[in-house]
């Protein structure tokens, strides 16, 4: 069973400064776009990182596609010497990004983003434009998928259609 | 006069992203049910339909390993 809100509850508990990227704030905007991962985008601020370390030490975080053998340590140096990381939890896949392709950095990324209340909590959502300039970024054939529906959300929620 | 949103999806104009997306294959029927719900609704149903996934996966090849032995 995966349980990505239980993740996403965890980084709003802990305060951590991200963002909702990827197919759950396609999703949380109405797409009926399935995903099975929690995708967020991080600041790399030093008390941030303390934060992401906490929110996910109990659900084990490792390396995805890596053996488990593998030594990994889950702390705040370790996510201080990348921007990137695929992690495989108890509670499903986590993907955690301080640069998202379209967009740019946190700051940049919280910029385009919109607040909704989840779970209790105040929490960033990548809006849909957001969105759409990632996926146009990302290029792949499941991203550029989304993009009609994405583009018709927009127009039907931005009143761009009068 | 302005549109519904539901109006939009369920006639949508010649020429518009609306039409465009039917025309590429999304159920538009499913948009209006979900802008329905709350986001918070939205994600849960997401995490419920993909473990629902997960189990009928799970039992199909528990199912296939059966007939192989």
């Amino acid at each position: 069973m995966i349980k990505p809100i239980e993740a996403l509850q965890a980084f709003a508990e802990n305060k951590v400064d991200f963002v909702l990227i990827g197919g759950m704030a396609i999703r949380s905007h109405g797409s009926s776009y399935l995903t099975q991962d929690l995708d967020i985008c991080f600041s790399r601020n030093k008390e941030n990182l303390q934060k992401i370390v906490a929110a996910l030490a109990p659900f084990k975080p490792h390396l995805r596609g890596f053996p488990k053998e593998l030594p990994f340590v889950w702390d705040a140096s370790t996510l201080n010497q990348g921007t990137n990381f695929t992690l495989e939890t108890e509670i499903g896949d986590i993907d955690l990004l301080a640069e998202v392709s379209g967009i740019g950095t946190y700051a940049d990324v919280l910029k385009s983003s919109v607040i909704m209340i989840l779970y209790g909590y105040n929490i960033n959502v990548l809006s849909i434009d957001g969105l759409i300039k990632a996926k146009r970024a990302a290029g792949r054939i499941k991203d550029l998928n989304i993009l009609p529906e994405l583009e018709a959300l927009r127009e039907i929620l931005s009143d761009e259609e009068e | 006069m302005k549109r519904s949103i539901e109006e939009k999806l369920l006639n949508p104009k010649p020429g518009s992203k609306v039409a465009a997306a039917k025309e590429f294959g999304i159920d538009l029927t499913l948009l209006i049910r979900n802008l329905r719900l709350t986001p918070e609704e939205r994600l849960n149903e997401n995490q419920q339909a993909v473990n629902d996934l997960i189990i009928m996966n799970q039992q199909m090849k528990k199912s296939r390993s059966k007939k192989g032995n």
